[in-house]
């Protein structure tokens, strides 16, 4: 019998999930540099076009990323499978929220002729924020599925899915909504 | 509960730093101060609700990976310097 540990069996829950969440922060990380980068070459146009931005409207958003979260971890630790169906609905429920808000926030900038193309800033806050949103929506689903195979292994594993889209949006958002 | 503990800490801090910003001041100490509360809030979720706590060692290395990035973005705002 083979009873030798090796450092992986530490981490909690599924490795190959550990590899796409540091893949995904790996992509996002880059990204943010890349903006903080070009915004050195022009701080004052950066905080100009940022300023456009609902930054109370953000901030609530974060609020109900993070509670989203609190509810996917409590999951992992719920007692039956009714409570962790339970939490896991709720916490997508709370992601459902959160893309509403963010789609509002888009139809506001549409409505105000501001694209992709607008200037540096937006073009950044479209696709970092976009990517994030379809981070969001995948999220969404892989906790509905993770609702229906509900075992230990499948659910720690689809909320840490969920707890990554909510580490990259507390960077996310302070960098780009927050920074004068 | 760490999990609620958590949760409370991250709605305080979120809430902290939107404040700071709606509030209109600006400045680099400003700036400075909302990636240090990034910083807190992205510790909290990778040890409580990722669960690192619970591994210590690889809690330590994505803690030393997660300072050095918000370093290096701290670094990109200081020279971009005041708005």
């Amino acid at each position: 019998m083979d009873d030798t540990r090796n450092a992986f069996d530490d981490l909690p829950g599924d490795l190959m999930m550990w590899i796409l969440i540091v893949s995904e922060l790996l992509v996002f990380g880059a990204g943010l540099i890349a903006y903080l980068s070009v915004r050195v070459t022009d701080p004052a146009g950066f905080a100009e076009a940022q300023a456009s931005l609902h930054r109370a409207e953000a901030g609530m958003n974060t609020l109900v990323l993070v509670t989203s979260g609190w509810l996917a971890a409590l999951a992992t630790r719920a007692g039956t499978l009714a409570l962790t169906r339970l939490y896991l609905g709720a916490a997508a429920a709370l992601g459902v929220v959160f893309l509403f808000v963010k789609g509002m926030e888009y139809a506001d900038k549409a409505a105000h002729g501001v694209t992709f193309e607008t200037d540096p800033f937006f073009t950044f806050y479209y696709l970092l924020t976009g990517f994030h949103a379809a981070h969001v929506l995948a999220g969404i689903v892989i906790l509905g599925l993770v609702a229906i195979q509900c075992q230990r292994r499948t659910v720690e594993a689809g909320t840490a899915f969920w707890h990554m889209v909510d580490l990259v949006w507390v960077i996310l958002f302070p960098i780009l909504y927050l920074l004068g | 509960m760490r999990i609620t503990r958590a949760w409370i800490f991250l709605v305080a801090l979120s809430a902290g730093s939107t404040v700071i910003a709606v509030s209109g001041q600006t400045g680099l100490a400003i700036s400075l101060a909302i990636l240090l509360l990034a910083w807190a809030k992205a510790l909290i979720i990778v040890r409580s609700y990722l669960g690192l706590a619970e591994a210590p060692a690889w809690g330590r290395g994505f803690a030393m990976v997660l300072g050095g990035y918000m370093l290096l973005a701290m670094a990109l705002v200081v020279m971009a310097g005041p708005v």
